[in-house]
């Protein structure tokens, strides 16, 4: 097959130092699937913004169909027939299929007037001839996430791009949705289209592409035909070592009943019902985790049990006290919080690591103050921080260095350290490893299952199946805001409870058969 | 510390050099110039005592500016808080006879609440309607400067004036002059220290300063946003007023028209070029008390006229935020160049 | 009548150039710029206009300088906010005490006056009389006899409201403002579409500054937008951006204008002139009531 695209020798380095591509040499073949895999982070999504003009390299030639390129802007990238897909959806939620295909390239009558028909006709054309199931006049905001993903390529195949690069269109994706999407890649290759293909999910490479491109900390490792390799072998590639795909449950015999929310149903401010008649308990040392497609109530959820919603209905309780009214800082005496978002919610990223260590402990624990809670305590938080680096192996320089000079993985043990240490008896973790490597997510799920042998209540909201299948002891699915099932973990498999999370009930034509 | 010492030392010599062109297009000697502006200032017991009474004003209303810019309300209400301030150490000044002693204080505490009565009704709208404190405030700016114009045309009128004044007040509640120094500098430094302790070692400054930077997070963090929220507006406002109050004691002993007028967006001027930073702010005053004190002297013995030096802020002021933001990624784009280059060696 | 005709006209000259500087700043607003430097723009616009228009004793060579005084100001939000990428209303604030620093210099240096420039050297913009239009009684009152701007703005409201929902540059300018990673990665530069949008805020707000210096008033004094381009700015916020409804809501400002000056005697003219302030924050609190009941 004809090269179509080499990188030769690309560096990228990220103010001020983070090398995040190191060197990088490979080529990609015209009517191929070549999926570039790796860890988080290492940087297979820089290498693709480097070739697609979003990120400038700062060493190394690219070339494309022989000649010499260097994409100023994603615009010409486009116009050679390059177009990507991003992680997350990059569509305007307020404008309408077609608005979202034909922005940036609108077919336009004199003074600049959008021809609104010509335009629909164009859209609905490459819509037929792709046979992708869209209406074009439904706006962005009301369709699915895996729609959106449909309108996101068809906003390149309306450009006539050649080459699609994808990154980790899977991810937001339930287990039923991706073989669709496959198959319409698939049909994409055998229209010609190559297909640039970013993850790390395994299997799924293993199932789609033709040739796959290894890369670990910013360096190429491989890149191999995907008939000649295995699951293992990609995997010790990637990480460096042998990895054990293995459950870390164990038996456990959940003690007192802890925190319970009952018949919990919250009405939003356009009256939409979010939450509806949730009902669920957690038992000292058991962890209980929440699987479901995102914005199917999680957030919600989240948000009633710290108290930033105010429920329409029902209650929660923890160790038997009504929480429901109570204020923030009263709830936060029995709840720790790891929310899935650090920059936002988890901290202050730009004040110093020992600030964000003293949050809510400076309220609750009096050690932190002096003078009746007026004046801090200096010295006892520097204590408290060199306990967190300590007790939870922090690589930080000073802790008055800002928090975001810290790494990813160290950021949310910092996070970890402060929840934990507040000695709650119920722990709310909202995606705790969303975002980190290999090695951060394992410390994370170690800590995890500590807190549990510490007879602690623990909530796990995940998008990542794997991970709840591997920790939790129980899995509730939540669905348009309606818990619809609550499953053992032991007696439920991934493709049940993927099925639950997109239809909300029981595959009964799996059972018959 | 040191890098924002250089970035605003280099900044202010840029801003400088800026008005030095400017100068010699328009045919001024801009040596002599500066030389006239800083010996009416800086050199001498009396222009530094100058500098340092003007910068009263200029000090407090920055810090009014920075303590709420960085706690999280965008409270641009400096120059009505002032007026208010002002307005209520004269009335107290014109009706009140109590020991200079007692009067000095109530008068300092009065402008003070006048102050804060002028930011809580900006506070009060946010908690209670929701209304945006950054135009509620800017509108009672206006409101204020037609409230008080009104209260020393009419009620507190004096009689034997010419244009809108009130009479003087108390000859007790006069601040205390030692030779060239006027006491006001004193009050202002207290004030900052006592700011300076709450901000930096209080609880509650924590909470301020964390729920400036996210508030999101001190909210879930158990922080009652909306009780600091209140609170920083109180006490930004009363720093306001106190400037006020201050600017009236010290000087002309009466509220003139146009009283407010020099100091309008000062404050928040200052805020801005020290990023919110309380030692920045009173560095930064200072700075600024000196350009526009010698600037009167400058006029006198150049042909520049004093308004030139408005036209110098705003430099200093764009150049200073420039550089802050740019310095930093063009320092850190060299290296990740520098960094890029050693891998390929 | 009289006074009905009256507090129209003087409705109709309140608002125009809240209405000007606030379609400007709908175009930054769509854009996705936090721009408050309207206030600055329209300064450095209205003392232009009186330099032209004195220097060269044609106010169309006023109206072209406030443009370009009033671009100059833009540009310099553009350098500082849109290249340099410093924080929006730092440059704004920046941006205002430039433009009243550099017009209170000017003013001293140029004309070596204090306080305000008047002299009949100044050549105000002329108000359009329309044939037969003006013979009809009451309403030729109002519809002709407009200063030229009035009418110029009239037509402006037309033109950005088709220009923003109608057109190409339209659907990528508020693209820019819902979401500027989606405009960027569709292959248009989200930073040229702001800078187009500041300039045609530059431009709009110098036609406003134009009409306060040589229309509502011909004179340059210190400081004379006198809190408008905030105003303008409440105006904008209070409609989401909605060219038909700014211009509404001008009316209603330019109707407390008037309603000031006839209010005068009855009250000290102090409380006259705080009503349009007043009236700002009236509006802003039927404004948070409403978007309270669309969110609780």
């Amino acid at each position: 097959m004809q090269v179509l695209i080499e990188m030769k020798d690309i560096i990228k380095v990220f103010p001020p130092n983070v090398v995040a591509v190191d060197q990088v040499s490979t080529d990609f073949r015209k009517g191929e699937i070549h999926a570039i895999v790796g860890e988080n982070g290492a940087g297979k999504s820089t290498l693709m913004k480097v070739l697609y003009g979003l990120e400038q390299f700062n060493h190394g030639d690219i070339l494309f169909q022989g000649q010499p390129v260097r994409f100023q802007d994603p615009g010409e990238a486009i116009a050679h027939g390059i177009g990507m897909v991003h992680q997350e959806i990059l569509l305007i939620p307020q404008y309408t299929v077609w608005e979202n295909i034909v922005l940036g390239a609108e077919p336009v009558n004199f003074l600049g007037v959008i021809d609104r028909q010509q335009a629909r006709k164009l859209v609905q054309q490459k819509v037929d001839e792709f046979q992708f199931n869209l209406k074009i006049d439904d706006k962005v905001d009301d369709i699915s996430v895996a729609a959106a993903q449909k309108v996101e390529i068809l906003k390149l195949l309306y450009r006539n791009v050649s080459v699609l690069i994808l990154d980790e269109p899977t991810a937001v994706l339930t287990p039923q949705e991706i073989p669709q999407l496959f198959n319409e890649l698939r049909r994409l290759r055998d229209h010609g289209h190559t297909i640039l293909f970013i993850s790390h999910h395994l299997e799924e490479v293993l199932a789609l592409s033709d040739r796959i491109t290894v890369m670990r900390k910013g360096k190429k490792i491989a890149t191999v035909q995907s008939s000649e390799t295995t699951k293992e072998n990609l995997a010790q590639m990637m990480v460096g070592r042998t990895v054990l795909f293995q459950s870390l449950r164990e038996k456990s015999i959940p003690g007192a009943e802890t925190f319970v929310v009952k018949d919990l149903t919250y009405i939003d401010g356009t009256l939409h019902k979010r939450l509806e008649q949730i009902n669920f308990r957690i038992c000292e040392g058991e962890i209980v985790g929440i699987a479901g497609v995102e914005g199917n109530g999680q957030f919600e959820l989240v948000n009633s049990i710290m108290g930033l919603n105010k429920i329409t209905q029902g209650q929660i309780k923890v160790t038997g006290i009504d929480i429901t009214q109570a204020e923030i800082l009263d709830r936060r005496r029995f709840i720790s919080f790891v929310s899935q978002n650090r920059g936002k919610m988890g901290a202050a990223v730009h004040a110093s690591i020992l600030e964000n260590v003293m949050m809510t402990h400076h309220r609750l624990n009096p050690h932190f103050t002096k003078w009746n809670g007026l004046l801090l305590n200096d010295n006892y938080a520097r204590q408290f921080t060199h306990q967190i680096e300590e007790q939870f192996s922090v690589v930080m320089d000073r802790m008055d260095n800002p928090f975001r000079s810290l790494s990813g993985g160290n950021q949310q043990k910092v996070i970890l350290g402060r929840e934990l240490l507040l000695d709650t008896p119920f722990v709310l973790l909202d995606q705790p490893t969303r975002g980190l490597d290999v090695g951060s997510i394992e410390y994370v799920h170690e800590l995890i299952l500590k807190m549990k042998e510490q007879k602690r209540a623990i909530l796990l909201i995940s998008a990542d199946l794997e991970e709840l299948f591997r920790i939790a002891d129980r899995i509730l699915v939540l669905h348009r805001g309606m818990i619809v099932a609550d499953l053992p973990t032991e007696k439920t498999d991934i493709e049940q409870v993927g099925y639950l999370m997109l239809e909300g009930k029981e595959n009964d034509a799996k059972e018959t058969n | 510390m040191q890098r924002k010492l250089i970035s605003g030392i280099v900044g202010i010599l840029i801003a400088l050099l800026i008005g030095a062109l400017i100068m010699l297009f328009q045919g001024y000697n801009p040596l002599q110039t500066y030389a006239a502006l800083f010996n009416f200032s800086l050199f001498g017991l009396y222009p530094l005592a100058t500098t340092l009474r003007n910068s009263v004003p200029l000090i407090l209303t920055g810090l009014s500016a920075s303590v709420a810019f960085a706690s999280g309300p965008i409270n641009l209400g400096q120059p009505g808080q002032l007026l208010m301030g002002a307005l209520f150490a004269t009335v107290g000044g014109l009706y009140l006879d109590l020991p200079a002693f007692l009067l000095i204080p109530v008068l300092i505490l009065l402008s003070m609440l006048g102050g804060a009565l002028w930011s809580g009704i900006a506070a009060l709208l946010r908690k209670w309607f929701n209304m945006d404190e950054f135009i509620t405030t800017l509108m009672l700016n206006m409101i204020a400067d037609f409230f008080t114009y009104w209260a020393i045309s009419y009620p507190f009128f004096d009689r034997n004036a010419y244009s809108p004044m009130t009479p003087q007040i108390n000859t007790k509640a006069w601040l205390p002059i030692w030779g060239e120094f006027n006491s006001n500098v004193i009050v202002m430094i207290l004030a900052f220290v006592v700011i300076y302790f709450v901000f930096n070692r209080l609880t509650a400054g924590y909470e301020w300063r964390i729920t400036g930077q996210n508030s999101l997070f001190s909210r879930l963090g158990g922080v009652k946003i909306d009780k600091n929220y209140v609170t920083v507006m109180l006490v930004t406002g009363a720093l306001a007023g106190l400037a006020g109050g201050l600017v009236v004691m010290a000087g002309p002993h009466r509220f003139l028209k146009g009283l407010g007028a020099n100091y309008a967006w000062d404050g928040v001027m200052i805020a801005v070029v020290a990023n919110n930073g309380l030692i920045g702010t009173l560095l930064y005053g200072l700075f600024f008390s000196a350009l526009q004190t010698g600037s009167l002297g400058m006029e006198l013995i150049t042909a520049v006229p004093k308004e030139f030096i408005q036209v110098i802020q705003a430099i200093t002021v764009l150049v200073i935020v420039a550089g802050r933001g740019y310095l930093d990624i063009f320092l850190d784009k060299t290296l990740a160049r520098r960094k890029a280059r050693e891998r390929t060696t | 009548m009289n006074i009905i005709t009256g507090l129209i006209n003087g409705m109709i000259s309140g608002a125009t150039p809240i209405l000007l500087a606030a379609l400007g700043g709908t175009f930054t607003f769509y854009a996705g710029i936090f721009n408050i430097a309207m206030e600055g723009m329209m300064l450095g616009g209205a003392f232009f206009a009186v330099l032209g228009s004195y220097y060269f004793d044609s106010w169309l060579i006023g109206i072209i300088c406030a443009i370009l005084g009033s671009l100059l100001m833009a540009a310099i939000f553009i350098f500082f906010a849109v290249t340099l990428k410093t924080d929006e209303f730092v440059t704004g604030i920046a941006l205002n005490l430039f433009a009243l620093g550099a017009t209170t210099y000017m003013l001293r240096q140029i004309f070596n006056v204090k306080g305000a420039f008047s002299n009949p050297g100044i050549v105000p913009i002329p108000r359009i009389h329309i044939p037969f239009v003006s013979q009809i009684p009451i309403v030729g009152e109002i519809l002709s006899g407009q200063n030229l701007i009035v009418y110029i703005t009239v037509l402006i409201v037309m033109i950005s409201a088709f220009l923003i929902f109608r057109t190409r540059f339209g659907l990528r300018l508020r693209a820019a403002g819902y979401n500027a990673p989606s405009l960027d990665s569709s292959g248009v530069s989200s930073a040229k579409i702001r800078t187009w949008s500041l300039i045609i805020c530059g431009i709009l707000c110098g036609l406003a500054g134009a009409f306060l210096s040589l229309g509502y008033v011909t004179l340059f004094s210190e400081n004379m937008s006198a809190g408008r381009g905030w105003i303008s700015l409440a105006a904008v916020i209070l409609v989401n951006g909605n060219p038909w409804g700014i211009a509404l809501i001008s009316l209603l400002f330019g109707f407390t204008d008037g309603l000031g000056l006839l209010l005068q005697q009855y009250m000290p003219s102090q409380f006259t002139s705080m009503v349009p302030y007043v009236a700002t924050l009236i509006a802003l609190y039927f404004y948070s009531i409403q978007a309270r009941k669309r969110k609780t």
